[in-house]
């Protein structure tokens, strides 16, 4: 009876609260926030420290028992389902924000702390931490340095590895690694932390982060243009981009998405609008007040139908709140909605958005899209039903389409959800062979008995 | 014989849109109180959720496990408040509840308690009185305590303070028609809806808002017949059953008012909730709806309908030049959306300091059965209330919920906190 003793042993190393083991609790853990992936781990265990990672992982080599690493289960690239089963490792009460030094720019925290309940502490001391998955309030950060995660303001700020400087790592073995340090500026040996950040918990369990920090903004202003045709709003994207602004954020939403948040929260929104851009600006009061200006001024030029700079903070919060359910908008539309997370260069945003236009009117299927414009990632969306067979395998090639339309203008397979299950199928064309083999032999020299989220990012060998 | 699946969730189906609304997204994790004790994903929406999916889809069954989930939850509904897809999973799992206990049943001692006990008012005081005897005999007498009264006996001997039982009980003490002073002009006749609370712990508070509307011109109608809002009944405990029973005696007391005046939001919010949850009838359904139609809160009649001046408004003794808070209960706010009238009038008394608190409208963990099942649970989120309480440095936190008040009352006193509970009523003159 493994499975008995395994369960001994890890009350012994955790705490009898600590795991659990009834169907109904095994259930919850058994998706994340993607539609199509469902797996039961046997076991979910609830670590406080990174020694006792260590214990469950070293137990778990010996035994060569998946483990698959998981914060709050907001990821939407079915990341961290259990798919082959075995333990769920979830971080969750390790929530401790164990330093926010404001002198030096940084901030330490266990992997578990919620992202919001980070930017709240943060804010209380005018520091700022720009990576915002809109899976804010739920995502452990933890989770968004194993996914790498960005949001609306890595078009100014960058995405959460520009700010990773330091790692403690639990490798496959047991062995609890520091990476990196409390510095910005570090160039001792190979990146390793990076190579951990964005692994999608296939390398190793990251139980303490070291972030780098800026001061929270002053000052800033939300804009919102209207456009009747998608193609000129992206163009008007590229426009604003090359001119020498660059803006915070710079969102996109569509005419279907618009009208979905209007039902939902009426708030007096363009609801005639083809496309509308939410552009917000930020920095020293003055540098927000000249900038807003030559950003309406791109935008009259462009062909923006109708401009409208927020009045004040609650203008604007309503306007990024709309942002913000917009996913959620899509998600309520059908039984099944693919929404996929490309990211092409921003100069061929308008070509992209033209070519899936062409890919809707061939395939048959509308294509709802909203996006982080302003660093050219788009989460295409399609309406399917799972249950319909033959519709669900054509609206497949069709998001096939559109991956390889984003390949062949430059993009890649994924801007900020990762690759996890829902993506795997593409990694081959979207890669060097030569890369992915590379990539492949990291993974096994890290974790030799792949235990560590085992049937992610790679395609199983079909023997 | 068999029952038909149909059958086995028939009250789930009823919220089948609801239960299909979530799309997973997670951000319940950051409003759920009991999710930010636990951080265990059963603890939350989305996994309660999921859980009744995977009944539905014969994947789990009517286990200990289940029930325990599924009792987990303080119906607070942050989470349906905050929700991008606006799921009501609350509904969810009280339909969730019921189904259970068609399935399998009360257990003992709850089947005495809500089956027999709650719907008979006049036996349950008497059992109530008999208990109280118990009370001074085996705990502690604290100053305005404790506990819900449903759970009055299992609470015993649990090492809490439970409310010590007046002395005489409100129905005893006022007479079935209370008519304004000479001098002063009858406008209007309301029902008061006395609730557990208010009739066996808190009668003072009762006689109190009876006076109240009086003096500004208002008949109050006292039905002896009243009961139980059926609260613990079929919301805590899902027995749709007796909930129905309770319901339709309560509609019946108050056949005769326009006007159903309540001091208590679980109640409130309870009564209102009858044609939601318990309607099984057309007959029913219409004498539900007309009745939830009828039913306010206290601030919300005082304010919407009677349109009190300011200067209505005056101090009480104890209130006089105090520094005054508000939390507000989760079946006032989110659950009836009143959350400006009370605030309107604290507002409005003159010598009284009003100091708006963070996370006003947290909930204070107390959720009647909820707070007897998983007491340090319980006790760790009304904790958090306290330090937001404490952070106003007022002297008084005032409320319109008894449930949250005896909820409030022990924790200041457990983290030695010297801030006065009162409910609004006690605020005025």
């Amino acid at each position: 009876m493994l499975e008995k003793k395994l369960i001994s042993e890890l009350h012994k190393i955790v705490g009898k609260d600590a795991v659990l083991i009834s169907k109904e609790d095994l259930n919850a853990y058994s998706y994340d926030g993607t539609a199509t992936w469902t797996h039961m781990p046997d076991v979910v265990v609830l670590p406080t420290t990174a020694e006792q990672v260590s214990q469950i992982l070293k137990l778990a080599d010996e035994s060569k028992i998946p483990v698959t690493p998981r914060g709050a289960g907001t990821n939407v690239s079915g990341g961290s389902i259990p798919i082959k089963g075995g333990i769920v490792l979830c971080t969750t009460r390790m929530n401790k924000i164990l330093d926010i030094n404001k002198t030096n720019l940084t901030a330490t925290v266990e992997p578990g702390v919620i992202l919001q309940d980070f930017n709240i502490a943060l804010a209380k001391q005018g520091l700022f931490y720009p990576p915002d998955p809109q899976s804010f309030l739920g995502c452990t950060i933890g989770g968004t340095v194993a996914e790498n995660a960005g949001g609306p303001y890595c078009v100014k700020y960058g995405v959460t590895k520009q700010y990773v400087l330091g790692l403690e790592v639990v490798l496959a073995n047991g062995y609890i690694m520091k990476l990196g340090g409390v510095t910005v500026k570090n160039r001792t040996g190979y990146e390793l932390a990076m190579l951990f950040t964005g692994s999608e918990g296939t390398l190793g369990v990251i139980t303490k982060i070291t972030l780098r920090l800026l001061p929270m903004p002053p000052a800033n202003k939300t804009m919102m243009a209207v456009f009747d045709d998608m193609a000129v709003g992206g163009q008007a994207v590229s426009n604003i981009m090359a001119s020498g602004v660059v803006p915070a954020k710079i969102e996109f939403v569509d005419n279907f998405i618009l009208r979905r948040v209007e039902e939902m929260t009426p708030m007096g929104l363009p609801v005639e609008a083809k496309a509308l851009l939410l552009i917000q600006a930020d920095g020293s009061p003055a540098a927000v007040e000249a900038e807003s200006k030559q950003i309406v001024d791109i935008l009259q030029k462009s062909g923006a139908k109708n401009i409208k700079v927020a009045k004040d903070a609650n203008e604007a919060a309503m306007y990024w709140k709309m942002r913000s359910a917009g996913f959620a908008a899509t998600f309520g539309a059908a039984h099944t909605v693919m929404a996929e997370d490309v990211a092409v260069p921003r100069d061929k945003l308008a070509e992209f958005i033209r070519k899936l236009d062409e890919i809707s009117a061939r395939t048959g299927f509308f294509i709802s899209y909203l996006g982080h414009a302003g660093d050219g990632n788009l989460h295409p969306s399609i309406f399917t039903d799972m249950r319909n067979k033959e519709e669900f395998a054509r609206a497949q090639k069709a998001m096939e389409e559109i991956f390889e339309a984003a390949l062949l203008v430059g993009g890649v397979l994924s801007g900020e959800h990762g690759i996890g299950l829902e993506k795997q199928r593409f990694l081959k064309r979207a890669m060097d062979p030569v890369a992915l083999n590379l990539m492949r032999k990291i993974k096994t020299l890290l974790d030799p008995n792949h235990i560590l989220n085992p049937g992610k990012i790679w395609e199983e060998e079909r023997v | 014989m068999s029952k038909s699946k149909q059958d086995r969730y028939e009250q789930i189906k009823r919220f089948e849109a609801d239960l299909t609304k979530c799309m997973k997204c997670g951000f319940c994790t950051f409003w759920c109180p009991v999710y930010q004790e636990e951080r265990l994903e059963p603890s939350v929406a989305r996994g309660k959720n999921m859980m009744i999916r995977g009944l539905l889809a014969g994947e789990l069954d009517y286990t200990k496990e289940y029930a325990d989930r599924l009792n987990k939850c303080t119906l607070c509904m942050a989470c349906t408040a905050n929700c991008p897809s606006k799921a009501n999973i609350p509904n969810v799992i009280v339909a969730a509840r019921a189904d259970t206990v068609k399935a399998r049943g009360l257990k003992f001692p709850y089947n005495i308690i809500y089956r027999w006990l709650l719907p008979r008012r006049t036996l349950f005081g008497w059992v109530v009185r008999f208990a109280s005897w118990f009370q001074g005999i085996f705990l502690p007498r604290t100053e305005g305590t404790i506990r819900h009264l449903s759970m009055f006996l299992s609470a015993l001997g649990k090492g809490r303070n439970i409310p010590q039982i007046a002395p005489k009980f409100l129905r005893q003490m006022v007479s079935v028609v209370n008519k304004p002073p000479e001098g002063v002009k009858t406008t209007m006749t309301v029902g008061y809806f006395t609730g557990c609370m208010t009739d066996f712990v808190l009668p003072e508070l009762g006689k109190h808002i009876i006076d109240f509307l009086n003096r500004n011109g208002v008949e109050v109608i006292v039905p002896q017949e009243q009961g139980c809002c059926g609260a613990p009944v079929f919301l805590g405990a899902g027995d749709f059953d007796t909930g129905r029973k309770m319901a339709d005696s309560n509609v019946r007391a108050f056949e005769g008012v326009d006007y159903v005046v309540s001091d208590c939001a679980t109640c409130t919010s309870a009564l209102k909730d009858y044609p939601k949850f318990l309607a099984d009838t057309p007959q029913r359904e219409e004498a539900y709806a007309k009745f939830a139609g009828k039913v306010l809160d206290i601030s919300q009649f005082l304010v919407d309908v009677l349109k009190l001046p300011a200067s209505a408004y005056k101090p009480s003794a104890e209130a006089k030049g105090k520094k005054v808070t508000w939390h507000d209960p989760c079946h006032l706010n989110r659950h009836l959306g009143i959350t400006s009238q009370p605030r309107q009038i604290i507002k409005s008394i003159p010598d009284i300091e009003y100091v708006e608190m963070p996370n006003a409208d947290r909930c204070c963990g107390m959720a009647g059965s909820f707070s007897m099942y998983y007491y340090d649970l319980s006790k760790q989120i009304a904790d958090k209330k306290v330090e937001s309480i404490k952070s106003t440095g007022a002297d008084i936190v005032a409320s319109s919920c008894p449930g949250c008040e005896i909820q409030l009352i022990d924790s200041l006193l457990r983290n030695k906190v010297p801030v006065k509970v009162m409910h609004i009523m006690e605020l005025l003159e």
